[in-house]
């Protein structure tokens, strides 16, 4: 019994062995022809490192036929992540997918290419709300691909009315039926926007003013939550939530048609996602057809049919096939309610002050 | 108190095994909100088996689980083979140093082996994964193996000399046929971990080796899909068939 059964478990493990090495042997094909054919110039890969969800499969196979390029993708759970990784110069990684802030951060360590717009066809195609950002003049290093934004989903059936803005989070009624997004910057933005203060201030006594605003909010919750937020709502364990908007929130309202996502009537904030090229990528043709593809408006649409996203090409908007996404507000706010929206940007040396009020919070 | 005892039991034992059911439960709703249950589909299987770049973040953990603790095991073995049966001069400093990947912390760890393998030039993927995990595995396979060395009665290989067996054929007739349980549950010890490890593999993963928590971390921000719930029963599964080769009463005595 007992050698038959190590036999087994000696079998189970040579086949996954086996299966391991097949698994292994593919992938160390496809990168070791990715740095024999980058030397050549070849241009037969591309590595993206991007966050996850947010380049929908139809668009990476689209890509590989097209042009015959073989795409590996990996993804990040944070900016802090790969930026680190990158600064080791040894990434690997051709095009990376940085948020506005992390832009800023990496032209600082020079971490990425300043783009060509020569090279490019259909930068017109971008929306001109998300062109020359504050965070990268001229687009010199970054082209938007995927935008969203925060605001508040909230289950009317619950709240017994509409929620128009963040002080609604700072009401008593609902007291432990509120849940704040579990993200330091993210919290601090209903804590600065509710008191009237820009959520991109620098000035440590607006984010002490805020502290002391969330330290009060904080006995109202039912938590900091980034994970099943919108589940709670849509069933109704929760009133109100600050949220992202995108897959999660769209799925929420989909599903339930008490659920509504709305832009506070103090603001709220944009986020985007770009594509930028890594500096000292061997791939720079490959890195160019990759902006060019996604650049395409029946591409770019593909980003909200496939993946639930709001897509930063005006041109696309006319090629989604979804239609109800694209109307929906939990996608696609209105030009009206992004009006006072603001663009988080990189806090700088003022980081502190946010984080010795997000540990008081924390800890409280 | 009997009863008392019995029902804490009863409680235990439903409190570690909901999320287990809950996952196998979702995975055939065919709502894609987990607060819903609008009937049974197999929608999700479907999805996960054409999800590609899912599947090869699951044979990425697979190949690095199997060669990281393969390597982990071996060394263990050899370490705890000497610390054990040899008076090795600095005993306990290599014991101490062994410990030493289990109590600092993970984070550290994993950003100095980032450092250390970007100065040296090795561009992350599969062996900087591989060699990542040995660190954080090889400890927990030494303590295994060293655990059944010290308690293996000194007077069988005594014995075997008695009776003319040299120093090869008692390592191969007589010790090692005793250590192979051990052998077998440091190997699964180190798979398991590297398997769930994501700290170590933030920090060395490179081109095309994004690995399955990895992947299922990152997504927290777009939102987890049903299909994640698919591939956790399947995983589920595969642990059962594991354990059922095994043999329960082998696992009970490798566990004892």
């Amino acid at each position: 019994m007992k050698i038959k059964a190590l036999l087994a478990v000696g079998l189970t493990a040579t086949s996954l062995l086996a299966m391991g090495a097949c698994g292994s042997s593919s992938s160390s094909t496809s990168s070791s022809s990715g740095s024999t054919s980058s030397d050549e110039g070849g241009n037969k890969t591309l590595a993206v490192y991007a966050w996850a969800g947010e380049i929908p499969d139809s668009v990476i196979s689209g890509f590989e036929k097209e042009t015959g390029i073989k795409v590996t993708v990996d993804t990040f759970d944070s900016n802090e992540t790969m930026i680190s990784k990158l600064a080791t110069g040894t990434s690997g990684y051709d095009i990376v997918e940085p948020s506005q802030y992390a832009v800023q951060l990496m032209v600082q360590r020079n971490l990425l290419d300043t783009i060509d717009k020569t090279k490019l066809t259909g930068f017109d195609n971008l929306n001109t709300k998300f062109v020359n950002p504050s965070f990268d003049a001229d687009n010199a290093h970054s082209l938007p691909w995927a935008w969203g934004t925060t605001g508040i989903l909230y289950n009317e059936k619950c709240t017994g009315g509409a929620i128009t803005g963040w002080a609604d989070m700072w009401d008593s009624k609902y007291k432990g039926k509120m849940y704040m997004l579990n993200n330091m910057l993210s919290a601090y933005i209903a804590g600065l926007q509710v008191q009237g203060l820009s959520a991109t201030t620098t000035a440590q006594a607006d984010i002490e003013k805020a502290t002391t605003k969330l330290l009060a909010q904080k006995p109202l919750l039912a938590g900091y939550n980034s994970d099943n937020y919108a589940d709670l709502v849509g069933s109704g364990d929760a009133c109100i939530a600050e949220s992202y908007s995108g897959t999660t929130a769209a799925k929420a309202v989909a599903n339930n048609a008490d659920v509504h996502f709305i832009m506070p009537s103090e603001g709220g904030t944009l986020w985007t996602d770009s594509f930028s090229i890594v500096n000292g990528t061997k791939n720079q043709t490959a890195a160019y057809q990759w902006l060019n593809y996604t650049l395409k408006p029946e591409v770019a649409a593909l980003l909200t049919d496939d993946g639930s996203l709001a897509t930063a090409n005006a041109a696309a908007l006319s090629d989604i096939k979804n239609t109800s996404l694209a109307e929906s507000p939990a996608v696609y706010p209105s030009d009206a309610d992004l009006a006072k929206a603001e663009f988080i940007v990189d806090p700088g040396t003022a980081l502190t002050y946010y984080q010795d009020g997000w540990t008081k919070i924390s800890a409280s | 108190m009997d009863r008392f005892v019995a029902w804490f039991c009863r409680i235990a034992f439903v409190f570690l095994y909901i999320p287990i059911v809950a996952v196998v439960v979702y995975s055939f709703n065919a709502s894609e909100v987990s607060y819903r249950y609008t009937g049974v589909t197999t929608h999700w299987y479907a999805e996960l088996f054409h999800d590609d770049r899912l599947l090869e973040t699951l044979r990425t953990s697979a190949v690095v689980g199997v060669l990281a603790s393969l390597v982990a095991t071996a060394i263990g073995f050899l370490t705890a083979f000497a610390l054990a049966r040899y008076r090795v001069k600095g005993r306990a400093f290599f014991l101490g140093a062994i410990m030493i990947p289990l109590i600092v912390p993970e984070i550290v760890l994993g950003v100095s082996l980032l450092e250390i393998f970007s100065r040296a030039g090795i561009p992350n993927g599969l062996l900087t994964l591989v060699l990542g995990h040995v660190v954080i595995t090889l400890p927990l396979a030494t303590l295994v193996q060293m655990g059944a060395m010290t308690s293996l009665d000194p007077s069988l290989s005594e014995a075997a000399t008695d009776l003319g067996a040299n120093g090869w054929v008692i390592f191969r007739r007589v010790l090692f046929p005793l250590l192979r349980p051990s052998v077998l549950a440091a190997f699964l010890l180190s798979f398991t971990t590297s398997f769930s490890n994501i700290v170590i593999s933030t920090f060395t993963s490179g081109v095309g080796t994004t690995t399955l928590p990895l992947r299922i971390y990152s997504s927290l921000r777009t939102g987890l899909t049903p299909e994640l719930n698919a591939l956790g029963t399947l995983l589920v599964l595969f642990t059962l068939a594991v354990i059922v080769l095994v043999g329960v009463r082998q696992m009970r005595r490798i566990l004892a």
